[in-house]
């Protein structure tokens, strides 16, 4: 008997009860075929996560991770508001079944769906938001994506984005999900060229919840894409983070802020891979961990061999905040080519004593200082979220953290 | 006269090990209000070592006493001496990012002075010290010291001096790495403060290699240390001889 393979007996009697609800719930055929959920759920419960095993520090099982099936919901709560003329701003069952053609042309181009949470999501995804922006139109305001479960539920939210030539957006999400919730959702971003979108997302989850997601953007040649995505709440988030450069000339920008305080635990993977040359990606990810908080970062770039002119940096910054916390960074870089630039740079420790020292000798109370010294920390990749807005709620969340 | 007597920042018998080593040897030394003294000494002689030990640093095991206005510094914290009127600029303070200029020092006033300003208030205040000392108004949005040139950081130091002002001021040589023209701002914002009613009653102990900063604050008394020693005390006069002389005379004597 193989060992990569899931244990069986587990395998099959939660897949049973899974297909089960999976038929009874008869979820929208026009976002996907009955067929296609099915083979989707029999990838979820057949491929290993690839994920941080559970040892000395991290204690989640990522391999033993299932939805409880009577708690999964026939349609997600997203609602999503915002846009301009021309815009098209909906649900996605709406925009499946009125839009197939634009619809089409984003939902699972990405892969989003092949790897095993991917595949969980895929098999049940019963609604999320659908943006369209059509050529040349700069949308001002950001077009703004709530995403909520109940105590208890497990919803599988899909998000698309789908960006014209030309076309300018920023998308702000909000994923907050009760006690207890199981929420396993992805994001597409499709774009044409010289496009420019940026996504936001902050999740704040309450506690016993799991939070996973897949992020992942597709830029057209000269197009910008930037994730920038922080994560607060839920007993465990898993998020990774892609954007997939298939033209030349874009630009890729992958934000990532994550602080597990008590015994959350955060798992992060970050990803460019660089398929076409002539394109910059910069990736920034900035933890911190309290209590026995728990976080792991895989930062991955790729760069292929004839992707001539590539500049891609890393930089990942963690903060250990207690003696418990803990945090592996780990980069990996593969450089194919040999014209390009790449850059990685990580740190990793305590609050340095010298800063702290400085900060008494002006009066602060030393509690006060750890506190702006971390807040400070944080704040290069705060300022990298869109809005007024989302900064303010970001300070005043890690603040309530830190206290 | 009791009263009177306590005024002051007396140092007794102050000796300083770090790591180990003893680097302060018993030093006696007054700054008094409204006054200016100057310490000056070679390389390695302790200056530094005597700034921190005032301060508070964490890793220096210090013996001996030190009276802030009657008040026993060594019993305190670093946060708390600073709250008592002790202020340090540093030689190389900290880049802490993140941090703005601004909220630093708005969090410093408010941690010294609580409640004393109104926001409003304090941000004219700060533009008017920042005027004296030749700062851009685009510093307060900066990060603190963060990339900031050699000459940016003494001149923050001098305007978080300028905005604390508080009871003695002890300055880490502010004046080493100075070009000329931020010496003189350096100098003339140190001028200001003790011509203000808010610093005119500040005690100084200026700290240097060089006579030159003391062109524009005219020190009250000058001692010299050597080998974590005070080896010799003077008036103003003593600093123009050792621009002269250079410290090896002083060195000789110190010996004998």
């Amino acid at each position: 008997m193989s060992s990569a393979v899931q244990s069986p007996s587990a395998a099959t009697e939660d897949g049973r009860e899974l297909f089960a609800r999976l038929d009874s719930l008869q979820l929208d055929a026009a976002v996907l075929s009955p067929a296609k959920r099915r083979d989707a759920l029999e990838r979820f419960l057949a491929t290993r996560s690839g994920r941080e095993k559970p040892g000395r520090f991290w204690r989640i099982d990522f391999e033993r991770i299932v939805p409880e099936p009577n708690a999964i919901r026939s349609a997600a709560t997203v609602t999503v508001e915002g846009g301009g003329p021309g815009c098209i701003v909906t649900n996605l069952t709406d925009a499946a079944q009125r839009h197939p053609e634009l619809f089409a042309r984003a939902f699972g181009r990405s892969g989003a769906g092949d790897g095993k949470f991917g595949a969980l999501a895929a098999a049940f995804a019963n609604g999320g938001a659908f943006v369209y922006v059509p050529a040349d139109r700069a949308c001002d305001e950001p077009i703004s994506i709530h995403c909520g479960a109940a105590d208890g539920e497990a919803i599988f939210p899909w998000n698309v984005v789908l960006v014209e030539r030309g076309a300018r957006v920023a998308v702000i999400e909000k994923v907050s999900g009760g006690a207890g919730a199981f929420i396993c959702g992805v994001t597409e971003i499709v774009t044409a060229e010289n496009a420019a979108v940026t996504y936001a997302v902050i999740q704040n989850s309450g506690p016993g919840s799991r939070v996973l997601s897949h992020r992942i953007a597709l830029p057209g040649r000269d197009a910008s894409v930037a994730w920038a995505s922080a994560e607060l709440g839920a007993d465990l988030a898993a998020s990774e983070i892609s954007v997939r450069i298939d033209a030349p000339g874009a630009n890729a920008e992958i934000t990532s802020l994550f602080f597990p305080s008590a015994s959350q635990h955060v798992d992060v993977v970050s990803t460019v891979d660089h398929r076409a040359g002539e394109a910059t990606s910069e990736t920034l990810v900035k933890s911190a961990a309290l209590g026995d908080g728990q976080a792991r970062f895989l930062g991955n770039i790729r760069i292929a061999p004839h992707a001539q002119g590539s500049d891609a940096r890393l930089r990942d910054d963690a903060l250990l905040l207690s003696r418990r916390a803990h945090i592996d960074s780990v980069p990996a870089l593969e450089i194919g080519a040999n014209d390009v630039k790449a850059y990685h740079g990580a740190t990793v420790g305590a609050i340095d004593a010298d800063q702290i020292f400085y900060m008494e000798s002006r009066g602060i109370e030393r509690q006060s200082a750890e506190r702006m010294i971390a807040l400070g920390f944080f704040e290069p990749a705060i300022e990298r979220f869109p809005t007024d807005a989302m900064r303010a709620e970001l300070r005043a969340q890690l603040a309530a953290k830190l206290s | 006269m009791e009263a009177m007597s306590q005024q002051g920042l007396h140092i007794r018998d102050l000796r300083c090990r770090v790591a180990g080593n003893e680097i302060l040897k018993g030093i006696d030394l007054n700054v008094e209000s409204g006054r200016v003294a100057a310490l000056m000494g070679p390389n390695g002689s302790g200056k530094s070592t005597l700034a921190f030990s005032l301060t508070g640093h964490p890793q220096y095991e210090v013996t001996g006493s030190v009276e802030l206005d009657g008040q026993d510094l060594l019993a305190l914290s670093p946060d708390k001496r600073a709250r008592a009127g002790l202020f340090l600029s540093f030689q190389y303070p900290a880049a802490i990012p993140g941090v703005k200029v601004a909220n630093f020092l708005h969090a410093a006033r408010q941690a010294e002075r609580p409640g004393d300003l109104p926001p409003a208030k304090f941000r004219a205040l700060l533009l008017e010290k920042m005027e004296q000392l030749g700062i851009e108004p685009s510093f307060m949005g900066r990060y603190l010291n963060d990339g900031f040139s050699g000459g940016e950081k003494k001149r923050l130091e001098m305007l978080q001096l300028a905005v604390l002002a508080p009871k003695y001021a002890v300055l880490d040589e502010t004046d080493s790495g100075l070009d000329i023209d931020a010496l003189r701002a350096v100098g003339e914002s140190i001028a200001a403060l003790r011509a203000s009613d808010e610093g005119r009653a500040t005690g100084f102990l200026i700290i240097t290699h060089y006579p030159r900063i003391l062109q524009y604050v005219v020190p009250d008394v000058v001692h010299v240390m050597i080998d974590g020693r005070i080896v010799t005390t003077g008036d103003h006069e003593l600093a123009h001889r050792i621009e002269r002389e250079g410290y090896d005379a002083l060195r000789t004597s110190a010996v004998v």
